[in-house]
């Protein structure tokens, strides 16, 4: 069984099909690297799983349970974590406030606050964030923030983690770090989610990739196949006339 | 909480209690009354409007309804605690049906529709309860200042410590959460509809809790008066002026706001209304954390210092 199966999901914009019926699993340990042109539907697909929007159609099921149509609240406490492409800390928050939110509300929520801020220091360690712990998060960088953001998730305690451009806005060497912690996270026996835009990051991690383009899944495979793949070239760089 | 915070807490606490034993002028015990009244409704509204970050621009209903629940109860031969947690009850009921349709509403939209709907009840109690309700004659010829002192004192210290209790648990955490970023705190969990619900729930609690201890203590009034949005704008500013969100600053706000007044108003009569409009202003613009932000920014400094 599968640990996420998605099937026909679909949604629409007024005319617009956001998202056109997609399905693809995703297996318990993989990286799968959820590709595609922008405009292309991918963080709309990533809402619709987190449900911080409802699908007009289709099935979402995640460890056998049927999630689809599930409030945005009730996600997170059944094992799915998510981050966010343009960071959303809690601001007025120390770091070890914003990660003690993940572990206090999410899949092993607790009312021991103590403990709680005992684990949360350690998902801060993880992400190599332990000594900006009594830091406000305004007065992080952004490359600090994303790794808060993703301590916040893994605090959590998820049994799947979706991340949204995580990479983006950061330079070569910083998105090298991030992979190392994304390969790391996968070794803790964590199953990922990644959309990116960065191929080469892509390539490297993606056990499998999903393409999509105009919402409609376009191709999957192994990411060797896929950057081969003469239709993804073509939605990626135009078709080529000889 | 460290031991010099504990000695000050206590002594305070022992000074408070003794204050009518020593005092027996009834202008400065009436002015001792409306500091309490003022830490309580502003520390109530605080709950809401600085934990949840909700501007609350209707508190004034909760306060109203509590008070005029209460003197019914009371008047009709009901025990006066009993008469005011029921004042306080009806009151959270009223916030949980407005709650709904209110929290639909965001930000400017949340704080208008809550204006609104205290100016509708102002109006409606004021045509349906048009004459001056008094205390009965019986009642009068035993009227004392210090029970009212007292009442009030406890009503305050519930306030405070409810809120200290309720910022510092894991309700604290996801509710000052969804006021910091609500995307985030639902994905990591955190109903910001339920928490939003409950904070406003205790904050009409509390806030009508008050207003049931106006009832207890004010002579004669028309019920109009307690649904005022005056008692919305005042604990506003005192917890701006104080420090929004904290425990400590809609109390100090509140000591400041009525000793200020009263200082002000004897002096300038109306026109002191005016000089809180710009102190509010100035504190806004100024000082968004109010006097607690500047406490915090001088401790942090002695701190860096000191290392």
């Amino acid at each position: 069984m599968p640990l996420l199966k998605i099937e026909g999901l679909c949604k629409s914009f007024g005319g617009l099909k956001a998202v056109n019926d997609v399905s693809f699993d995703v297996a318990e340990g993989e990286i799968v690297g959820l590709i595609g042109p922008n405009g292309s539907g991918k963080t709309t697909l990533l809402n619709l799983l987190t449900g911080f929007l409802k699908p007009d159609a289709g099935l979402i099921t995640f460890q056998g349970q049927n999630i689809t149509g599930y409030a945005r609240s009730n996600i997170c406490p059944t094992g799915i974590a998510r981050t966010f492409q343009l960071v959303k800390p809690f601001l007025g928050f120390t770091a070890l406030q914003n990660v003690m939110v993940g572990r206090v509300f999410g899949r092993e929520s607790t009312q021991d606050l103590k403990r709680a801020a005992e684990e949360s220091k350690a998902s801060l360690e993880r992400v190599g964030l332990v000594d900006k712990a009594n830091m406000l998060a305004k007065d992080l960088t952004l490359m600090q923030r994303k790794r808060l953001e993703l301590a916040r998730a893994l605090a959590a305690k998820p049994q799947l983690l979706l991340l949204d451009e995580l990479m983006a806005g950061l330079n070569v060497s910083e998105a090298d770090e991030v992979c190392n912690l994304i390969l790391n996270i996968r070794d803790s026996k964590i199953t990922i989610l990644i959309i990116e835009h960065i191929v080469k990051a892509i390539t490297t991690l993606s056990d499998r990739v999903v393409v999509l383009n105009m919402g409609t899944k376009i191709a999957e495979g192994a990411p060797m196949e896929i950057i081969h793949n003469p239709q993804v070239i073509d939605v990626y760089l135009g078709r080529a006339r000889a | 909480m460290n031991k010099i915070q504990i000695t000050i807490i206590v002594i305070l606490l022992a000074a408070l209690l003794a204050f009518p034993q020593f005092i027996t002028s009834e202008s400065v015990l009436n002015l001792a009354v409306y500091v309490l009244l003022y830490v309580s409704i502003a520390s109530s509204w605080n709950v809401l409007g600085g934990f949840a970050g909700q501007t609350n621009l209707g508190h004034a209903a909760f306060f109203g309804v509590g008070a005029l629940v209460t003197r019914m109860l009371w008047f009709a031969g009901w025990n006066i605690f009993a008469s005011m947690v029921i004042g306080a009850l009806v009151a959270v009921v009223l916030a949980l049906i407005i709650g709904v349709p209110a929290f639909r509403l965001r930000g400017v939209y949340f704080a208008i529709g809550t204006l609104a709907l205290s100016q509708i009840l102002l109006i409606t109690v004021g045509n349906t309860f048009s004459t001056i309700s008094s205390i009965p004659t019986e009642d009068l010829k035993v009227y004392s200042l210090v029970p009212r002192y007292y009442m009030f004192l406890g009503v305050a210290l519930l306030t405070i410590v409810t809120a200290y209790v309720l910022l510092n648990s894991r309700f604290g955490l996801g509710i000052t959460a969804v006021r910091e970023e609500e995307d985030a705190a639902e994905s990591l969990g955190v109903s910001a509809l339920k928490y939003k619900m409950l904070a406003f729930g205790i904050s009409a609690f509390f806030g009508g809790l008050t207003g049931g201890a106006f009832a207890f203590y004010h002579v004669g009034y028309y019920p109009q008066l307690t649904f005022g949005p005056e008692w919305t704008f005042d604990s506003m500013m005192m917890a701006y002026i104080g420090g929004v969100g904290t425990i400590v600053g809609p109390v100090i706000g509140a000591v400041f706001f009525v000793v200020l007044r009263e200082f002000l108003a004897l002096r300038f009569a109306e026109f002191h209304l005016i000089i809180f409009g710009v102190l509010f202003i100035l504190v806004v613009l100024f000082l968004p954390d109010g006097f607690m932000g500047i406490w915090e920014k001088i401790r942090k400094r002695l701190l860096r210092r000191s290392k």
